[in-house]
């Protein structure tokens, strides 16, 4: 009963009942888990992970994070569950006219007081461990360079030093791979891995291709039209499975 | 999470109030183009009475005879053809089939509204949308994707000549009403010699005192801008639709808007004329015209900036439990400077061209001058304030549009 | 228009070209800084002249200098400009793009920017040399003896090693707008003769005024005034005619006119640039003063009344939109004309084929725009002598005094106007949505 992050009933619907996002979802996730999420586009994983960490509010459901209720949680103590979430985007969503290093260092702004980030007084010790994470990540010298300056499998790389900063127990991936081409996407995901293996932190990453899938992932769930169709191992998907989750015509297509 | 649940996945309007939204569209267009025919009435009686009778009154007939016709003439319209105001609302009368309606069901469909459709009760009393009018004449009223019908051209469509037609008449009743008068224009070119003449030889003894003149008036105008920057940059985050949440937020947000948007209206003369009356006359005035009207356009580009930002890095403070300030600081701030500053520039540049006629109610700097030059016509000397006016007019565009495109 | 370069070698060709490339912005950024510190020198001598000789001076202050303290000015500026340009960053450099980098792309060291900053006075003492020198070959004497050199920024950019930037507020250009504005705003309080005091002194009065405004008497809005010969109503009526008038013949003149004045268009023969600089010039006149110094003109010529607001407003129309349809113009994909050309079109052909199609939506949005300031011009224009709704709007003003209503019917008016405004605001910013 030690899970991390326990979903039940999650439900999301937008105008006035007429889409429904999520429909009745309940699954849970252990601690150092690689958790990927597959289905095509519109099944609901981004309105999922979302859900998650507020930034969508669910219309009905709860979401415990180590046993704290996040969908009922005030302002204040919201803020604190998403510090030990990070979350990583399809559109690496840095701040394009600001420095690699004022993004990566604005991973520790919800330890920050107000006014301390107001004045840009990033602490020493925080400044030398966002330059260690932009090491770890492979961009060092490109820590004074504007965030729009980058190719996109570097903006990620930021994206994820970024991820780094918060210390976090759980990673989010919404969809982290799909504006790169596949060289650089399995780059991506192995830096997703080496957090997951070395730094023992959660990851729950939504994904397209399920070859990608199978190679990172310790555990699948398949959505389809805001409900999970499948939940187990990775090399257990066959040809039936994957009829079920990506409809009739889908073919595979691998990404080497 | 209060009230924000939406329990239920279903539309739980009753049965008759949800008819009221198949009303919509058609009586929009109906008003429409009853309002389109009251005037185009209005101005053709207007253009013949001037022409025929040489007296400028606006129409022919007691008002409510005049209503009669343009509600029979819009319910006719409509029936048998597709009128401005149908084409404007995107709908048109179809057959159930998709076939063309023919003349016959047109006309029982006219007869009928009279008493379905002209009171209103035929949309009640009936369901899907379809009113007694729509089923005693086998049509109704669709959406024009719905329908494919044959793209006549533009001449043979009954909404584009109306349109034209009401344009033309439109031109024709301006310039009954403004009294052009070409030959006038003409005829007094003569007169008009000696001023053309003065404007090409002004009087350069002014240079000085133009130069000082023109110093107050370019101060005014960075004043009004430097004041209104400081004002209407932390309204403009209340004026955004896309900051504003809950119900306090919505309210201001509409409060913020009107206000800004009804004192955009007013033009700084106007206001300088109250100002004149409340500090005596002079520059100060024109400042704080000038500013009041700054304050209000500055917001409404600001506002207008700001609910278009990219909400990605948003986005990415808020998930790493940033609070609402730290969102603004760095996912929201970093984006707006450039644009920002370059709407700043825009409004100097504007508040420029304003203050050097703000003068004209009193309001101080060159306009002041000009406009006693003027009144007692010493042409080459009110020329060479207008050579002064235009040299930093000039100057102003020409390095705010250059610094503009530095920051875009 | 190059002009055709000597036969020299093309390395030593391309040095040339690209010193004669950065004189231009390293004069114009040193002359920029300079002319700050003149400026700056002059706010001084004003404020002086404000606080401890105003009883000398009149409105204005005229600076009180003797004979011998203008060189002292000149030169003291001069100082000042050279010894920022050689320490730091200033806001000249950073609008014309251009950095002090040493000759192997590095930042220069303190020891390198003091004999800089001497060497200069050299340089100045021998300006023609100096500006020939660095004409030819990027570099006068002030920049061999340090070993620095002034580069575009664009060029060198990449090649800096990485370095921590500093806040914006801490650099030279930084601090220096800062100090700008700073001294802007204190001396134009200053100027305009800003006086809080007296708007809260009198705040008791203006407040009869205001309470009058917002009570808005609406008596003449339909029915017209006896004296003025028109209601609100038909003044609003004519304001709108007025605006739509000038708007509509201002765009079609401006139509083809803004052909005319498009380089894309017109530059392909001596007398195609002259026509384009002669309508460009035009424009830039016409437009730089407003529509109503040009109603006071029109008001003489065919007497009081709304055809001069309309002759007003449809020139300085032509002007504006020919300026901005032009732009268009000139910012077209070139792709469809070349599609058109290669076809064996006329020229022709090509403007009514592959320019119209691309500039209609804008031509349209412009119009709209112009149509909204129109509206807005046309509703003070009579205060010169044109006719509409200001007309109503002064005269009672003026009654002031003697009408125990006038603020009321003041108010009227006012309210009127914002209504009109804003409504046709509403509607022209709809369609343009429409049409883009």
């Amino acid at each position: 009963m030690d899970h991390l992050l326990t979903v039940e009933s999650l439900t999301k619907v937008y105008a006035r009942g007429e889409v429904l996002a999520l429909d009745n979802m309940s699954f849970s996730v252990e601690k150092g888990e690689f958790l990927v999420l597959i289905g095509l586009s519109g099944s609901g994983k981004s309105t999922l992970l979302r859900c998650i960490n507020r930034l969508i509010e669910p219309t009905a459901g709860t979401v415990t994070f180590d046993g704290i209720d996040v969908t009922q949680a005030s302002p204040r103590e919201l803020r604190r569950v998403r510090r030990r979430m990070a979350m990583i985007f399809q559109h690496f969503n840095l701040v394009r006219r600001s420095t690699v290093l004022t993004n990566v260092l604005s991973g520790k702004l919800g330890y920050m007081s107000p006014w301390a980030s107001a004045a840009h007084k990033f602490p020493r010790a925080d400044i030398d461990r966002a330059m260690a994470n932009l090491e770890r990540v492979g961009i060092p010298e490109q820590a004074y360079k504007r965030a729009d300056e980058l190719s996109g499998g570097q903006q990620q790389r930021v994206g994820i030093a970024r991820a780094l900063m918060q210390k976090p127990d759980m990673l989010m991936a919404d969809e982290p791979v799909s504006a790169l081409d596949p060289a650089t996407s399995h780059s991506v995901m192995q830096y997703l891995e080496v957090m997951n293996q070395e730094d023992g932190v959660t990851v729950m990453a939504s994904l397209h291709f399920l070859g990608l899938a199978r190679r990172y992932g310790t555990r699948i769930l398949a959505l389809k039209d805001g409900q999970i169709v499948y939940e187990g191992l990775p090399s257990d998907i066959d040809e039936a499975r994957f009829r079920e989750i990506y409809g009739e015509e889908a073919e595979e297509v691998e990404v080497r | 999470m209060k009230d924000r649940y939406y329990a239920g996945f279903m539309r739980d309007m009753p049965a008759w109030m949800q008819n009221f939204r198949h009303l919509r569209k058609p009586l929009f267009a109906f008003l429409v183009d009853v309002l389109a025919l009251v005037y185009t009435w209005t101005i053709v009686s207007f253009i013949y009475n001037t022409y025929a009778h040489g007296v400028a009154s606006y129409t022919t007939l007691p008002w409510w005879l005049m209503l009669i016709v343009a509600v029979e003439g819009a319910a006719l319209w409509e029936n048998f053809g597709v009128s401005v105001g149908m084409k404007l609302l995107g709908i048109r009368v179809a057959r159930a089939d998709a076939g063309p309606p023919g003349v016959l069901s047109r006309l029982v469909r006219f007869l009928v509204w009279h008493v379905s459709g002209l009171p209103l009760i035929g949309y009640i009393l009936t369901k899907e949308g379809l009113a007694w009018h729509d089923l005693a004449s086998g049509l109704g009223v669709v959406s024009h994707e719905d329908v494919e019908t044959r793209r006549l051209p533009w001449y043979r469509q009954s909404w584009s000549l109306a349109v034209t037609f009401v344009l033309l008449t439109t031109v024709i009743a301006a310039f009954l009403v403004t009294r052009v008068d070409w030959h006038a224009l003409i005829t007094n070119a003569g007169k008009t010699a000696n001023i053309w003449k003065a404007f090409l030889s002004p009087d350069w003894s002014l240079l000085g005192d133009g130069f000082q003149l023109l110093l107050v008036t370019v101060f005014m105008a960075f004043m009004a801008t430097l004041f209104g920057v400081i004002v209407a940059v932390p309204l403009s985050f209340l004026a955004a639709r896309n900051l504003s949440q809950g119900v306090v937020g919505r309210t201001v947000y509409i409060i913020v808007r009107t206000i800004m948007s009804l004192t955009r209206s007013i033009e700084p003369i106007i206001w300088a004329i109250i100002f004149v009356v409340w500090v005596r006359v002079g520059a100060f005035p024109g400042v704080m015209a000038l500013l009041v009207h700054s304050i209000a356009d500055l917001t409404k580009l600001y506002s207008e900036r700001l609910e278009s930002i990219d909400p990605g890095p948003v986005e990415a403070i808020r998930a790493t439990g940033g609070t609402k300030l730290q969102v603004v600081l760095y996912g929201i701030i970093p984006q707006i400077i450039n644009p920002y500053l370059s709407f700043t520039l825009y409004r100097w540049d504007i508040n420029v061209r304003m203050a050097t006629i703000i003068g004209l109610v009193g309001g101080g700097g060159i306009g002041q001058r000009l406009m006693q030059y003027t009144r007692v016509w010493q042409w080459s000397q009110a020329s060479m304030m207008m050579f002064l006016i235009m040299l930093v007019v000039w100057v102003m565009d020409y390095s705010s549009s250059k610094l503009r495109a530095r920051l875009m | 228009m190059a002009k055709k370069p000597k036969k020299l070698r093309s390395a030593r060709r391309d040095a040339l070209l690209k010193g004669f490339d950065l004189l231009r912005p390293r004069v114009f950024a040193f002359v920029l800084d300079w002319a700050a510190w003149g400026y700056i020198a002059y706010a001084a001598m004003y404020l002086l002249n404000q606080y401890w000789y105003t009883w000398y001076v009149d409105w204005y202050g005229t600076l009180t200098l003797p004979t011998w303290g203008w060189p002292i000015v000149v030169l003291g500026t001069l100082e000042l400009a050279i010894l920022l340009h050689a320490f730091g960053h200033g806001i000249g450099m950073s609008l014309f793009g251009t950095r002090l980098v040493t000759t192997d792309i590095d930042y220069p060291t303190r020891r390198q920017r003091w004999i800089r900053f001497l060497w200069m006075h050299a340089s100045l003492v021998m300006l023609p040399l100096t500006l020939l020198r660095t004409g030819t070959d990027g570099a006068a004497v002030h920049d061999r003896r340090s070993g620095t050199r002034m580069r575009a920024w664009k060029d060198v950019k990449d090649e800096l090693p990485p370095r921590k930037p500093r806040a914006w507020i801490r650099t030279q250009s930084g601090i220096m707008t800062l100090v700008l504005i700073g001294v802007t705003f204190w001396l134009g309080w200053e100027i305009t003769e800003i006086d809080l005091g007296m708007l809260f002194s009198r705040a008791g009065m203006s407040a009869r005024i205001w309470k009058d405004l917002v009570n808005p008497d609406f008596v003449h809005f339909f029915q017209p005034d006896p004296t003025l010969g028109q209601s609100i109503v038909q003044g609003l009526i004519e304001s709108i005619f007025i605006a739509l008038l000038a708007t509509l013949m201002g765009g079609i003149v401006a139509f083809p006119l803004s052909f005319l004045g498009a380089r894309n268009i017109m530059g392909f023969s001596p007398v195609g640039w002259l026509v384009y600089a002669v309508m460009r010039a035009f424009f830039n006149v016409f437009r730089s003063i407003e529509s109503i110094l040009w109603a006071v003109v029109f008001a003489v010529w065919v007497g009081f009344g709304p055809f001069a607001g309309v002759l007003a407003l449809t020139l300085h129309t032509i002007a504006a939109l020919g300026k901005l349809f032009s732009e268009q113009v000139e910012g077209i994909d070139p792709g469809p004309l070349e599609a058109i050309a290669s076809t064996g079109g006329r020229r022709v052909d090509v403007v009514l084929f592959g320019v119209i199609p691309q500039i209609v939506p804008s031509y349209l949005a412009f119009t709209l725009y112009r149509w909204d300031i129109n509206i807005r011009m046309a509703t003070v224009i009579a205060l010169v002598g044109g006719g509409g709704i200001g007309r109503i709007l002064f005269f009672y003003k003026n009654q002031v005094g003697f009408l125990s209503n006038a603020w009321n019917q003041v108010g009227a008016v006012i309210i009127a106007i914002v209504a009109v405004v804003w409504l046709l605001d509403y509607i022209s910013g709809r369609v343009r949505e429409k049409i883009i």
